[in-house]
């Protein structure tokens, strides 16, 4: 007669398994959030340093338009505003383009538009920020100096090269937005004698609205993080954003200033202090999206 | 024709000429990148090392480390974001713990890379000592690419049936085994298919890279096979350009006087690289899930 | 064998079953029958602990004497002498053969003449061997439902349990693979003792040496088969039997 009560209570091979499992899949999702703790701290901290050691006001730094590490000044607004510049610029230009693709494709043109236009945004949404600085430079650069004047580097060739960065991404949210939209909805819409226009901007539209949101804030927030695109083609001049001169995002600031600088130094900590306000942006980008998901839910 | 009517047709016309407009865009700028840098690609242009100074330099260097770097990269992080992914998907309960590490997991996937890319100079390079380096690179590009490749693993794993891993767990097993002997089959095209656009997405970085990888490559050695030799190219502590981060450093501070050719000729490749990896995580997919069927 | 002592079941605050008493007869087939939410899918689910970290559990169940809600219980060992098979057919994309063996694999049995003899076995007993035994190799999802809910069945008789739950096995099937798992089942109760829920009263009536029926988490009537459907005791049975409630 077999022993139940110590078979039953007994150990066997399965949780041991279990153990294993349990412990290897937690231990990497701790070391995720760890990881992502230790990143914040370490920005904090590095960031800080120009506050808390080398004596500048945080409002100077925030306010002052000067950035003259050379003498010593710290003033980060220049930098700010053309950062926030050129993502609402892009952004903006993007949204209309964006906004009639995704119409044409899910409203008015054949299903078999969309299977075809599917893989090219996936390929526009991956290609290398580089390429599109590369596009920027050979391309865009000549036609603003031709338009514009001046050397074509700046705000303007920086918006344009965002834009055409970001429009992929906001298009094919926007696309997944629209689609999303009950079916249902458009043709009760119809049944009361509407037309594809009045279904489009009465019920499709406020209808994805959180989605044409949230497509519009994450393709702002590529844009405002964007480093070496925009570097490439906005003249790098730490300086107030003019229509023909060259300025300078925060971005580009940190992608050349980083290897010219010794680390410990004002010059440097500064350079963190900047990349901890680019981090401090992001986490703004994303509790917008945040706040739009869950106002619409 | 009433007014409504009158309205609508307009608009549908404004609404594909605009469209047609953003073709045309992307028609233009792909032409334009894409037919000079076909143009210049040959064998010799992918097989030669990159020039200085000189005309007619090639990018084999470059193209190999950045295929390097990705398979450095997904070799750490596929297991660690699987992991992550099981759990969240299996083991988490719904409780502040989960959501934290969830949250911690999106604000990861918000962080520009070049932000990440300082955090690793300052951190891997510096602090560890690992200096300009692919294992540098391979691990700054990590943390980039975890948060997709975990939300991507934990769609692939959440679409499996509840009622597979029922039956596995009526019949004494233990959750662990129902998750690696049934789960993760059933999971696998989705999960490959992620790890591979993935890999196009770390492929053509280069903001986390030019202060991790490093940007300039030294000679290596590609008959040495010891991953330990300074000179082999298969060390990982050696600096290394990737094809993304020679395109940018030839256009800010390149001197050969063939750059505009060369980093169109690289662009085209990075590009059609990409595409390959696009199609390929198509392709992928689509046979495994065909082979399962059967 | 099988006992449930003074058992509540509780979901998220909200009872679903409530103090149950009962002890399932060796090598019978028990049926569970009561309308949607009465409780006994619940019941069911609870004996091998399929509920565990949904619902929680008062009282004891009982199982050769042991009760194995203890802290400290093997859920994996109840499970594989207390199996499971479900409503929808659930094979494992793998041939039949390795469906059989599933479990038998995991604890490790190497032994390809046991494992041979095991499915050969299994099979005939879940009454499927005729119609595969050619063809052990291909893919089990090719089978149809009813083959495929007999094949679940023969994998859980592969890991020999002693007791075999079935929850509503045939809801998803024809009447014909239907007759065929009733027919198995019957064949089967020498020796494993079988509980099933079911929704079909025909089939209970038909197959099951006794019957409770549960209405609103409570257990009105255990009765041998025969008795419960002739000449119940309890109102309430009569009622959901002549149609008047469910």
């Amino acid at each position: 007669m077999k022993n139940w009560e110590k078979y039953l209570m007994g150990p066997s091979k399965e949780r041991t398994q279990e153990r294993v499992g349990r412990g290897i899949t937690g231990l990497s999702i701790l070391m995720i959030g760890l990881l992502v703790g230790i990143i914040l701290l370490f920005l904090v901290g590095k960031g800080s340093q120009l506050f808390l050691k080398d004596g500048v006001s945080f409002q100077e730094f925030i306010f002052k338009t000067v950035w003259a590490p050379g003498n010593e000044v710290y003033g980060a607004a220049s930098m700010i505003i053309t950062s926030l510049l050129v993502t609402m610029v892009a952004g903006l230009i993007a949204l209309p383009f964006a906004l009639a693709v995704g119409v044409a494709v899910t409203e008015i043109l054949p299903p078999i538009t969309k299977k075809i236009i599917q893989p090219i945004i996936e390929l526009l949404v991956g290609i290398p920020s580089v390429v599109y600085g590369l596009i920027g430079l050979t391309v865009v650069v000549p036609i603003v100096r031709q338009l514009v004047g001046g050397t074509g580097f700046g705000i303007i060739a920086a918006s344009v090269v965002l834009f055409l960065m970001i429009m992929p991404t906001i298009t094919s949210m926007i696309i997944d937005a629209f689609q999303a939209v009950d079916q249902d909805q458009r043709r009760a819409s119809a049944g009361l004698g509407a037309t594809r226009w009045q279904t489009i901007t009465r019920i499709v539209i406020p209808a994805a609205k959180g989605g044409i949101l949230t497509a519009l804030i994450f393709g702002m927030a590529r844009a405002f993080g964007e480093a070496l695109a925009v570097q490439m083609v906005i003249g790098n001049a730490a300086i107030m954003p003019s229509i023909q001169g060259s300025a300078a995002t925060i971005t580009s600031v940190l992608t050349t200033g980083m290897g010219n600088t010794i680390l410990g130094t004002p010059a440097n900590d500064a350079l963190w202090s900047l990349a901890l306000i680019l981090l401090g942006m992001s986490l703004v980008f994303n509790l917008l999206m945040h706040f739009v998901t869950r106002k619409e839910a | 024709m009433t007014k409504a009517e009158r309205i609508d047709r307009i608009a549908t016309i404004l609404i594909l000429l605009l469209a047609l407009a953003v073709v045309g865009l992307v028609i233009t700028v792909l032409g334009l990148i894409l037919i000079p840098g076909i143009s210049h690609i040959s064998w010799h242009f992918l097989t030669s090392s990159s020039q200085s100074f000189e005309t007619g330099g090639g990018i084999f260097d470059q193209l190999f480390n950045s295929f390097y770097l990705v398979v450095l990269t997904l070799l750490i992080s596929v297991p660690l974001a699987l992991g992550a992914a099981i759990y969240l998907n299996e083991y988490a309960k719904q409780n502040w713990f989960t959501d934290s590490l969830r949250l911690a997991i999106e604000v990861l996937s918000s962080l520009p890379s070049i932000v990440i890319g300082l955090f690793g100079y300052l951190v891997f390079v510096l602090k560890w000592g690992l200096d300009f380096s692919l294992l540098a690179g391979a691990l700054v590009l990590t943390i980039l690419n975890l948060p997709l490749l975990t939300r991507t693993s934990e769609t692939a794993l959440s679409q499996v049936p509840n009622l597979q891993r029922q039956a596995g767990l009526g019949l004494g097993m233990a959750k662990w085994q129902v998750i690696l002997k049934i789960v993760l089959p059933a999971a696998l095209p989705g999960i490959l298919t992620g790890a591979i656009l993935s890999a196009g997405r770390i492929f053509g970085e280069a903001a986390a890279l030019i202060y991790t990888a490093g940007q300039s490559t030294i000679t290596v050695n590609y008959q040495d096979w010891n991953p330990f030799s300074p000179t082999s190219f298969l060390n990982p502590m050696r600096p290394a350009e990737t094809l993304a981060v020679h395109i940018w450093k030839l256009n800010t501070e390149g001197l050969i006087p063939d750059a505009s050719a060369v980093s169109s000729g690289a662009a085209a490749v990075l590009v059609l690289t990409i595409l390959l990896f696009n199609l390929g995580a198509r392709l992928i997919g689509h046979l495994i899930s065909k082979r399962l069927e059967k | 064998m099988l006992e449930v002592e003074n058992l509540t079941i509780t979901y998220s605050e909200h009872p679903v079953l409530k103090g149950i008493e009962m002890a399932f007869p060796d090598h019978q087939i028990t049926a569970l029958i009561g309308a949607s939410g009465s409780g006994k899918s619940t019941l069911l689910r609870s004996l091998n602990r399929m509920n565990d970290g949904i619902a929680s559990v008062d009282g004891h169940i009982n199982f050769h004497g042991v009760d194995i809600n203890q802290p400290n219980a093997n859920v994996y060992r109840i499970r594989q002498a207390i199996g499971m098979v479900f409503q929808q057919p659930t094979p494992f994309p793998m041939s039949i053969y390795e469906n059989v063996v599933y479990g038998l694999r995991l604890r490790g049995e190497k032994n390809r003449q046991l494992l041979d003899q095991r499915v050969e076995e299994s099979l005939r007993q879940a009454a499927l061997w005729n119609e595969v035994k050619d063809r052990l190799k291909s893919p089990a999802q090719a089978l149809s439902g009813g083959q495929q809910q007999r094949l679940c069945i023969a994998r859980t008789l592969a890991t020999k349990p002693e007791i075999i739950l079935l929850d509503e096995p045939t809801s998803a099937l024809d009447p014909i693979s239907t007759s065929q798992i009733e027919a198995t089942l019957v064949d089967l109760k020498q020796n494993y003792t079988i509980i099933i829920v079911t929704h079909n009263m025909q089939q209970a009536s038909r197959i099951s040496d006794w019957t409770a029926y549960f209405e609103q988490g409570q257990l009105i009537e255990f009765q041998p088969t025969e008795k419960l459907f002739l000449n119940p005791k309890e109102q309430q049975t009569a009622d959901y039997l002549s149609g008047k409630f469910g």
